[in-house]
């Protein structure tokens, strides 16, 4: 019988009209995001060891990174991703041996000014070479365990100053 | 003297029923079309060029941008096809792991196939009825992999991360719900007179024309033509499912629509088998692959089934990290080989309707 097809389908779609909503109001909530989500990155410092590894496994040359001879370490001075041609494939992620280089749930990566798209996620300076070298001409004793030290109280130190405060820029300019 | 004549309609790029940015010029007679001449190459980025320039690995997320309504099916063809060349053997869970995921792409690709089908013909509740699920598949897909459509989760070897706990147990649970989501489509949009009338016997394929212009996919199955690469020549694990091919008998419009419908049901007893298998094999999903891939010179060829149909890839290896050629055969882009004369003698109306039921997508076409 010709329209019985059409009651049916009427049918579901009032039994659908009661069904509980699926939808959220976006901004004011927001669906739990998995652990393994791709978003914005983050790199922890201390574990990274300037290799280049995450660099050269990035399919679009998104990353790079520059880095300065400090004694007998690589010190990591900058690390930029041009997130725009980030294709969020997650090979970085993958090839860092330190484990240092994460997604983080945050998917708001928006910006209002061209500009600010490059995510930098460490600018500073390398640690002058005077600091270091009392150290290097050290005895052989304490020197591997002055060394590693010394720079490392300057590098928790130095990034965070900068790095909040290019952010705190970015957003007074986004908004 | 008053006479009628021949007029050109453009037919997109901006058309909502094109899916992407496809362009048909049209040649009609009043409202009958004489000559559709198909203009695609607006999505084109040059995938085959840029892999030049990339090692084997990061080929991997460029095949996911083709079809990315189904991208863990790009990444399993290109990803077996490097397996093929260097002679990896990849361990069981991966190909499990592969299977599942696989077939989940298929399922959202099919059920927005579905639900896009429903909107071009002027059904909009069908349309939101299948994105719902769709977004549920997503999501299953999103805690697996991390990204929701370019999933880019399988390697060279194996794939890129195991399953997280409870994954496989939600899946289970969608896929038992799933028969009563496909009942609806059916109750919604199959059975629909309306949908039916302007579907049934529209863009009419022989399968002879189906194999001479080497159509694959739903596509050539409506037609009647049982080739599904799956069970014709079973790769990875294939052989170990037990499932049907649904198969047309008219290859309209209708038929190639309602045999995505039939395949949604196949994949889930697919994903349902495998979810049992799995439970039984433990171990890594990942084989024990050089960093550096160098593949011996020489060239090879892979073909799977991909949702829009049969997808190959054609590697050439000169011994270097870096693939000499890449070539896909993208079923899209075949697929429409055929459209000039499908559209010739219907109306405008039907060229949305015939159009839709071959189902492609843009990323894929233009590659």
């Amino acid at each position: 019988m010709f329209g019985k097809g059409l009651v049916k389908g009427l049918q579901i779609t009032w039994k659908e009209f009661w069904a509980p909503k699926l939808t959220v109001q976006y901004p004011e909530k927001q669906h739990t995001v998995p652990e393994r989500f791709h978003g914005k990155f983050v790199l922890d410092v201390d574990k990274c060891i300037a290799c280049g590894l995450c660099a050269n496994a990035c399919p679009n040359r998104v990353i790079s990174l520059n880095k300065q001879k400090v004694g007998k370490k690589q010190y990591l001075t900058d690390y930029q991703m041009n997130i725009q041609y980030c294709l969020f494939c997650g090979l970085c992620v993958e090839s860092c041996n330190k484990d240092a280089l994460h997604f983080t749930k945050d998917f708001n990566m928006n910006q209002y000014f061209y500009k600010n798209i490059p995510l930098v996620l460490v600018r500073r300076e390398a640690p002058a070479e005077p600091l270091e070298e009392p150290a290097m001409g050290g005895e052989d004793q304490p020197k591997p365990k002055l060394k590693p030290q010394a720079p490392k109280e300057e590098k928790v130190a130095k990034p965070a100053a900068p790095a909040a405060e290019s952010e705190a820029a970015a957003g007074k300019e986004g908004q | 003297m008053l006479r009628t004549q021949e007029y050109v309609l453009n037919f997109g790029p901006q058309h909502p029923s094109t899916h992407g940015v496809f362009q048909i010029l049209l040649t009609l007679d009043g409202e009958r079309i004489v000559k559709a001449e198909p203009i695609c190459g607006y999505l084109h980025r040059g995938i085959e060029k840029l892999a030049e320039a990339r090692t084997y690995t990061q080929v991997i997320p460029y095949t996911d941008r083709m079809d990315y309504l189904a991208a863990m099916l790009q990444n399993v063809g290109y990803v077996q096809a490097v397996e093929k060349l260097m002679g990896i053997e990849v361990p069981e869970r991966a190909e499990y792991l592969r299977v599942i995921s696989g077939e989940l792409s298929r399922l959202t690709s099919h059920v927005l196939a579905t639900g896009v089908y429903a909107l071009d013909v002027g059904g909009f509740t069908g349309f939101l009825l299948c994105f719902r699920e769709r977004e549920k598949m997503m999501d299953l897909l999103e805690e697996l992999t991390g990204s929701r459509m370019t999933l880019s989760y399988a390697r060279i070897g194996g794939v890129a991360d195991d399953v997280t706990e409870g994954w496989l147990d939600k899946l289970n649970k969608l896929m038992d719900e799933m028969p009563g989501y496909i009942e609806e489509y059916n109750g919604l949009i199959t059975g629909n007179e309306i949908f039916q009338a302007r579907t049934k016997f529209v863009g009419q394929l022989t399968p002879e024309t189906c194999i001479n212009y080497s159509l694959s996919g739903p596509v050539l199955r409506a037609s009647g033509v049982n080739y599904d690469l799956r069970k014709a020549m079973p790769y990875g694990i294939y052989d170990r499912f037990d499932f049907e091919v649904p198969l047309g008998t008219n290859g309209d419009c209708f038929d190639r629509f309602y045999c995505r419908v039939l395949e949604m049901e196949q994949s889930v007893r697919i994903i349902k088998q495998a979810i049992e298998q799995i439970k039984e094999v433990d171990g890594p999903v990942m084989a024990k692959v050089p960093k550096v891939l160098k593949p011996p010179k020489g060239e090879v060829y892979h073909e799977i089934e991909s949702s829009k149909g049969i997808i190959g890839y054609y590697i050439v290896s000169d011994g270097t990290n870096k693939p000499y050629r890449l070539h896909v055969r993208r079923p899209s882009f075949i697929n429409l080989g055929y459209l000039d004369e499908m559209l010739r003698g219907y109306l405008i109306a039907d060229v949305v309707a015939i159009l839709g039921s071959i189902d492609i997508v843009l990323g894929e076409v233009d590659c």
